[in-house]
């Protein structure tokens, strides 16, 4: 028999644990291949009330076992997104989540003002982790009243799921994770990139435009784990896992680090089958276990 | 330079000159490398490359029988429109041309090569079209100089090469097509990692929009001019 792989998030029913991740899977309509089926959820590329440029290239180089982007959220504004792909994804079998970001508290509250009721758009990932852009972003992430006073003036807006995505770059995420839950969040997606930089031997200068740029991918994995861990110890709430997930045994890793689902992200770049190959992988090996569900499976989360 | 082929069928059967399809490897970097394709016949593309770094290297060692992970064709190619065309390669800006030819002659056009390198030794040997000029900025072999003064006016231009190249050749022809080279992450549109800053503001993707511009529209002086892939590890 196949096991269940269905998990909640909050008032969400996922039909499996693996999600897109913000910035990796556009607004869902680009990427080639994949099979749906394996989809749980996506997360849109972040966006803003209005249309923003992004940076100047060079915007990505990759590093060992991974990426810097600095892609600085370029993206067309809301009312292009609820207009050209928010009625796509009404018509999908997975919910959609919209990345949200703004430069002040309120900016964040009219966004998900704006998106409530909108068809197609499930819930929010408040963005408070970007650390591409000069306002706003990273700022809200690491200080914990800024971050609970952006997802108050989300969770005062709407009454849809909002999810809030953290920085590792904190002394204690434990700290940030339980003044967003306190705010009213339903979920948290830990970790966002970490802040990196790259250095051109040729011109003596950083190789992105940017100066510095969010590091991802395979390299990034056990920080992940770990930051995940802690957050998912510090709450109540889910905890969705990301950073560095390629492959089915590093989603089992943050599920059973006690994360509720998974979001995978630049391996999809890499590999356009890897959701449903980390989807079918963590089918096969809670087969092999003789697990009947996803709930089965062994958690390490001791409470502190 | 060296020539690869792959048996890639689908992709064999639809390139278009001016597409390029995203390899990956293994043991291989973390990102798949963008090629143009360089030839298309029966089940077989090839790709051309040089040995830049560690990832290139890896490429270079696969046996005959070795699997790599191609997926194409992507990007907007060329479009032939006219009765002549002038193609101009510089460097490694060779890999679209034989299919640039392949793809005019099919539309009646008349084909002029010019060839450019850095010296002799460094020009591609492949030639074809009913006119070959050859040029190299060390004046080892044909025009001395670059190819983008070698060249003759022509309804249609195309031309691939470096981007200081391509913005010489928009200086000259602002309505030629160019196909860009930049850093690239995902290939399919999703990843805005091969931004293309443009005269009109804002940037596009050259893995969806481009990789063949318009070279007037492009604007150069944003578009970074040394690029490389800095990790294989």
């Amino acid at each position: 028999m196949k096991p269940d792989l269905s998990v909640e998030v909050g008032s969400l029913r996922l039909r499996g644990p693996v999600l897109a991740a913000s910035g990796t899977f556009g607004y869902g309509t680009e990427v080639p291949l994949l099979e749906r089926r394996a989809l749980a959820g996506m997360v849109s590329k972040g966006i803003f009330l209005r249309p923003r440029e992004g940076t100047p290239p060079p915007r990505i180089v990759e590093t060992p076992g991974g990426m810097l982007n600095a892609i600085g959220l370029q993206g067309p504004g809301v009312e292009v997104l609820i207009s050209d792909y928010a009625p796509k994804w009404a018509a999908w079998d997975f919910p959609v989540l919209v990345n949200i970001n703004g430069e002040s508290a309120n900016e964040y509250g009219e966004l998900a003002a704006r998106l409530d009721g909108v068809p197609g758009v499930a819930g929010f990932e408040i963005n408070i982790s970007c650390p591409n852009v000069e306002q706003g972003g990273l700022y809200f992430g690491n200080d914990p009243r800024a971050a609970a006073a952006v997802t108050e003036a989300v969770r005062r807006r709407t009454k849809l799921p909002v999810w809030v995505k953290l920085t590792p770059m904190v002394g204690d995420i434990g700290v940030i994770a339980r003044a967003v839950e306190g705010a009213g969040a339903d979920a948290l997606c830990a970790i966002n990139t970490f802040v990196g930089m790259s250095i051109d031997l040729s011109s003596y200068r950083p190789r992105l435009s940017f100066r510095t740029g969010g590091l991802s991918g395979p390299a990034i994995r056990p920080l992940a784990v770990h930051l995940a861990h802690q957050a998912a110890r510090a709450v109540r709430i889910p905890v969705i896992g990301i950073g560095g997930i390629a492959r089915a045994e590093d989603a089992l890793e943050f599920l059973v680090a006690g994360c509720a689902a998974v979001q995978v992200g630049t391996a999809t770049f890499v590999n356009p089958k890897a959701i449903e190959e980390v989807h079918d992988g963590i089918a096969a090996h809670l087969q092999a276990k003789g697990f009947g569900s996803l709930a089965d499976l062994p958690r390490y989360l001791p409470r502190d | 330079m060296v020539v690869l082929g792959f048996y890639a069928p689908e992709i064999a059967t639809s390139v278009r000159a001016g597409q390029f399809v995203n390899i990956g490897w293994t043991p291989g970097p973390l990102l798949r490398r963008p090629f143009s394709v360089y030839r298309a016949e029966d089940e077989r593309i090839e790709v051309v490359l040089k040995a830049v770094g560690v990832g290139t290297e890896q490429l270079l060692a696969m046996e005959i029988g070795d699997r790599v992970s191609c997926l194409g064709p992507l990007g907007r190619g060329f479009a032939m429109t006219g009765s002549g065309v002038v193609l101009v390669s510089g460097g490694l800006g060779v890999a679209p041309m034989p299919l640039a030819v392949r793809d005019a002659r099919a539309a009646g056009m008349e084909v002029t090569w010019v060839h450019g390198a850095r010296t002799a030794a460094e020009l591609c040997a492949e030639a074809d079209g009913d006119r070959v000029i050859w040029a190299t900025d060390d004046g080892s072999q044909g025009f001395h100089g670059s190819a983008v003064v070698a060249a003759p006016d022509a309804d249609l231009v195309l031309a691939c090469g470096p981007n200081p190249m391509l913005a010489a050749a928009a200086e000259r022809w602002p309505d030629a097509q160019v196909a860009v080279e930049t850093y690239m992450g995902c290939g399919t549109g999703v990843c805005l990692g091969c931004a293309v800053p443009l005269h009109r503001g804002g940037y596009d993707r050259a893995c969806t929009e481009g990789p063949v511009y318009r070279a007037g529209d492009v604007d150069w002086s944003a578009l970074p001019s040394h690029l490389h892939y800095a990790v294989g590890a």
